[in-house]
């Protein structure tokens, strides 16, 4: 038997069941829709995670004092005060693979321009800190090592503050208040979008001297920001910081750091992994689904099988072979998955489309699902397909023409 | 031993059949030996229950018998695999049933297509199936059916429709169990003129069980089943002509 006359017989035993078949494919083209738009919603979310990652620059280096146990309690490291700006003074002096070193403290607070104000992130800093960030300033300049040693009222804010404060107002020499201390506003900083935890331009940067000495929230630091001289160097960086603050701080051989230094890349890798972890949820939900559509496929064939007995007895009495009813029926339901799937995979990328454009979701549409959920619905149509082909192809002629 | 001028298409030797459905053996043939020669019209008689159709289901291939030999066309069918089974039907037989066993919402143009869909010897494309099946229902007088689904066919027309799928691929020889069992007396004359004609004229060996004497008058030799025996075997050397006998009897516009 020609396989486009089973193609044939499959393609009219399907059209004529309709309904049926249209609602047996629902079930792979869901299962195939979801595959695709789970994988590219998944993909999408750790592509703009790497890209926020690299944004933030990879060769950037946090320091932040270690959770340690005091009489037996754990404490939180922002709770305990182990790094102090001589520490970061000496960290910019003393470690060549350093190119820049700033103490950091920072708040989310409320600001105050005449009679607005504004829910935003305080940073206390160095002068350097721009330099640290790769952070260009767009309008006015940075604020100066002068003004970090005067302890000056001076800021410069980020691009959403000026947007939310100031909509026709030039910002530059007005004057903002941080808790009633009046700041003026010396420079803007470049637009640089959305970053890990939120709106990276949503922010103001005070001398962290000025932040330190006049700002009551905040009385000591909190991390030390700095930058390796470049990316291939940050680990030789991290070792210089790490014996110098273990010499710093009195560490003895074979007690623990009391400070922790974090990459972005180390932070690069966390992202990646709990990225891949929701690909992988996702993924494994959708292939469920694709699963149970399988199922559907399985349970219309176990009965159209049994429905059609009769038609398989006469066919056999004709002379087909066993192994013509089980093509006969495999191809039914290959037909059925692969419809599915095209349908699916269709679907799958109009709706990640769709989620991109309107939902504000990253979406990527891989190639790799698109190849794989196709094979996948085929491989679904074969193995649900086969067992009741197989029952089919192993009737008894005369059996089945007695079949009611 | 053979003779040499007999042609034996079918030749059973000791044909049991037993039928074990767990707690009741049914012994449906008890020893059946014969053997039917090339070209003959055989009626196969008997009360209900003889085991005629058991017969007919062995001789078609359909069933084995339990025990006992059945050469066909000199090959010996009793040892064969169930895939050889079923190139023997699809080469050397047509059937025909009571019921038709047409395939519903399948136009008579398809239906008679089949046997070729599942030949081995060779392949058949669309154009020549058609072109052959056309052919088909035409002896059987069915030219302006060729699309017409069973459900839209009288009783008669669906088994010339069955008819012809039998005898599209030019087959040894045709079975039919009981083919006017559900017709009427003219419609079952028409049936075996068909049959008749296509006996002496292409000189196909047919194999038929009926109730009727007057469908038994038509055949060269009856052959009668009892309690699953050959209980008698009759040569008739002067058959009625269906052909002959149509023409005297009243068209169906007259029945009125
Ligand atoms: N599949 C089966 N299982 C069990 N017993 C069967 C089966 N088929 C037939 N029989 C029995 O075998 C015997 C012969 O049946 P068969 O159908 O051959 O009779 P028949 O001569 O064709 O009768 P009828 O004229 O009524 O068609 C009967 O007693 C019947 O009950
Ligand atoms: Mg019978």
């Amino acid at each position: 038997m020609t396989v486009w006359a089973t193609m044939r017989i499959a393609l009219k035993a399907l059209y004529a069941n309709k309904l049926r078949t249209v609602l047996t494919m629902l079930g792979i083209i869901i299962g195939v829709a979801s595959v695709i738009t789970m994988v590219s919603i998944g993909q999408g979310v750790s592509k703009s995670v790497e890209a926020n990652i690299s944004s933030l620059g990879t060769n950037i280096l946090t320091i932040t004092p270690a959770t340690i146990k005091s009489g037996g309690v754990h404490q939180s490291g922002f709770m305990v005060q182990t790094l102090t700006v001589d520490d970061s003074y000496a960290i910019s002096t003393e470690c060549p693979m350093v190119a820049y070193a700033s103490p950091m403290v920072r708040r989310s607070m409320q600001i105050v321009y005449g009679n607005q104000n504004w829910n935003t992130s305080v940073y206390g800093v160095s002068y350097n800190y721009n330099l640290i960030r790769n952070w260009n300033v767009a309008q006015g300049e940075f604020f100066t090592e002068q003004d970090v040693k005067g302890s000056s009222k001076v800021c410069v804010v980020g691009s959403s503050v000026v947007e939310n404060l100031f909509v026709n107002d030039n910002p530059i020499g007005q004057v903002i208040r941080v808790q009633k201390v009046p700041f003026r506003i010396v420079g803007v900083l470049e637009t640089k979008g959305e970053g890990m935890g939120g709106d990276q331009d949503d922010c103001i940067m005070v001398p962290y001297t000025t932040a330190l000495s006049r700002i009551s929230r905040m009385k000591y630091i909190q991390s030390i920001v700095c930058s390796a001289i470049s990316e291939d160097m940050t680990n030789a960086a991290i070792n210089e910081i790490s014996s110098l603050l273990r010499q710093r701080h009195r560490i003895l051989d074979g007690e623990e750091d009391d400070f922790t230094i974090r990459s972005q890349m180390d932070l690069a890798e966390a992202m990646a992994e709990t990225t891949g972890m929701l690909t992988l949820f996702l993924s494994a939900i959708a292939f469920i689904s694709l699963l149970v559509g399988g199922i559907g496929i399985m349970n219309i064939m176990l009965v159209s099988v049994t429905e059609r007995i009769r038609e398989i007895g006469i066919r056999m009495a004709l002379g087909a072979r066993g192994g013509d009813v089980l093509k006969q029926f495999l191809f039914e339901s290959m037909t059925l998955s692969l419809f599915g799937g095209v349908i699916g995979i269709l679907s799958g990328v109009v709706l990640s489309l769709l989620l991109a454009r309107f939902a504000d979701l990253n979406t990527f549409i891989s190639v790799e699902a698109i190849v794989i959920s196709f094979l996948f619905s085929a491989g679904v149509g074969v193995f649900f397909g086969f067992y009741p082909a197989w029952q089919a192809s192993k009737l008894d002629p005369i059996e089945a023409l007695r079949h009611e | 031993m053979r003779s040499s001028e007999i042609y034996k298409v079918i030749e059973v030797n000791k044909l049991n059949k037993i039928y074990d459905s767990g707690e009741v053996k049914v012994h449906a043939l008890r020893g059946v030996s014969l053997f039917i020669e090339k070209g003959d019209l055989v009626a196969i008689m008997g009360p209900s229950g003889s085991g005629k159709s058991t017969f007919m289901n062995i001789l078609g291939c359909l069933d084995k018998s339990t025990s006992g030999e059945y050469f066909l066309d000199g090959k010996n069918v009793s040892n064969m695999t169930k895939d050889e089974l079923a190139d023997i039907r699809n080469d050397l037989i047509g059937f025909v049933f009571q019921g038709f066993n047409l395939l519903s919402r399948t136009s008579a143009l398809e239906n008679v297509q089949l046997p070729l869909l599942y030949s081995r010897a060779r392949a058949y494309h669309s154009k020549e199936r058609d072109e052959l099946a056309k052919k088909a229902l035409d002896s059987v007088g069915l030219s302006g059916r060729y699309n017409h689904q069973p459900n839209q066919l009288s009783g008669g027309q669906q088994q010339r429709v069955a008819i012809a799928r039998a005898l599209i691929k030019n087959p040894a020889m045709i079975l039919a169990d009981e083919p006017t069992g559900n017709l009427d007396s003219r419609t079952s004359v028409e049936i075996m003129n068909i049959f008749q004609t296509m006996n002496r004229r292409n000189g196909i060996t047919v194999v038929l069980v009926t109730h009727s004497d007057e469908i038994a008058r038509f055949a060269d030799r009856v052959i009668v089943l009892r309690d699953g025996k050959v209980k008698e075997d009759i040569r008739n050397d002067n058959p009625e002509n269906a052909e002959e006998m149509l023409k005297q009897m009243p068209l169906p516009e007259d029945d009125l």
